[in-house]
């Protein structure tokens, strides 16, 4: 760390790094609504590829890129905490901005939730997908959307507390 | 018309190796990843409310201490997070490991168990305090312990998870995957309102 902060300044390396967040949130958000948008509109699953070719958008090939992008996205958002915990958290606590504090604390729950169900998401859309689990797959996916998109939220209105551009 | 019969193929597969009772890698990759994400979701709730994080985090001086650790004066705040994730993984991933090697029948029905004791241990803790300070026309404070509220919690989940049938327990074995995640994030977000009612 202290050869890249010879480089560049120690504030403007976690600026680079929170960019990196925002970035991958916004690829990781398309990812998620697409599939999500998916598996809500197609009126009836069939088993493998089939449904591919009716569907809007090839539900099946977001999964892996969904999965490669949620867990560095975790990664990264977890080490940037730490700097959130210190310089963000206590003067939010401070200011008593208590509406912020809550819905990022939230954020954290939701964002462990979907760590923990990514093994089942990624199972559920190997192929051949299975036929009996056609409703399970739909739901998991919409919950892995709604957390994405909560925890975008959440941390854009944190970002806007004590971030780029605030 | 190639898919379907590779479907088909392993489909009947499947069918011929459950009837036989032999386990495949497919139906075993399967229930490590749905009893992972069931145990972790539901063990990253208890941790959470209980505050057990296998490791505590103090970020300002940049030190690592293992379990619970109040923060010491000039140490800054404390970080349980990680802590709670690392251990619920753990576990999380010991349950599923363990979880391929029983049989269906006795997972789905230790599952069911698991999942009413986590929401009837809380309830019945809830229940006696209310009985101390409401109801109880003795000294009841012996009453006001998370061990004497197991009792109930136990023998309730027991007898529910006897009285459910086998085929309920099975049909809802998937269900669990997102009644638990969606039940834990019920219970956290209460745990949060002190934040929104400020």
């Amino acid at each position: 760390m202290d050869i890249i902060f010879s480089v560049i300044r120690e504030d403007t390396f976690w600026k680079i790094l929170l960019f990196f967040h925002f970035l991958m949130a916004v690829s990781l958000l398309a990812a998620v609504t697409l599939q999500a948008a998916a598996v809500l509109t197609s009126t009836r699953q069939a088993v493998g590829n089939f449904i591919d070719r009716f569907s809007p958008v090839p539900a099946a090939s977001y999964a892996a890129v969904i999965v490669l992008l949620y867990v560095p996205q975790a990664l990264l958002g977890s080490w940037m905490y730490l700097k959130y915990r210190l310089y963000v958290r206590i003067p939010m606590e401070e200011l008593r901005h208590w509406w912020t504090l809550g819905a990022f604390e939230f954020k954290e729950h939701i964002i462990a939730m979907g760590i923990g169900l990514l093994p089942a998401y990624w199972y559920l859309w190997r192929q051949p997908l299975s036929a009996e689990d056609v409703g399970l797959r739909r739901w998991l996916t919409v919950f892995l959307a709604v957390t994405v998109w909560y925890a975008f939220g959440a941390g854009h209105v944190a970002n806007d507390f004590r971030g780029i551009g605030s | 018309m190639t898919q379907t019969l590779d479907v088909d193929g392993r489909l009947s597969q499947l069918d011929s190796s459950q009837a036989m009772g032999v386990p495949t890698s497919a139906t075993r990759t399967r229930t490590f990843a749905f009893t992972f994400g069931i145990a972790f979701t539901l063990l990253y709730t208890v941790y959470e409310r209980l505050n057990w994080p296998l490791f505590t985090y103090q970020p300002a001086v940049g030190r690592l201490y293992f379990w619970l650790h109040r923060p010491l004066s000039g140490e800054g705040p404390p970080m349980y997070w990680y802590g709670w994730i690392v251990l619920a993984a753990a576990i999380a991933l010991m349950v599923a490991w363990i979880a391929t090697m029983i049989s269906g029948q006795w997972l789905r029905r230790a599952t069911v168990f698991c999942c009413i004791l986590a929401a009837l241990w809380p309830a019945s803790l809830a229940a006696l305090r209310i009985f101390i300070t409401d109801w109880a026309t003795f000294d009841a404070d012996f009453l006001n312990s998370v061990w004497v509220a197991a009792i109930p919690a136990w023998v309730g989940a027991a007898a529910i998870t006897y009285y459910i049938p086998s085929r309920l327990a099975e049909r809802v074995w998937t269900s669990w995957l997102l009644i638990v995640p969606i039940g834990g994030l019920v219970v956290l977000g209460y745990s949060l309102l002190q934040y929104f009612v400020r």
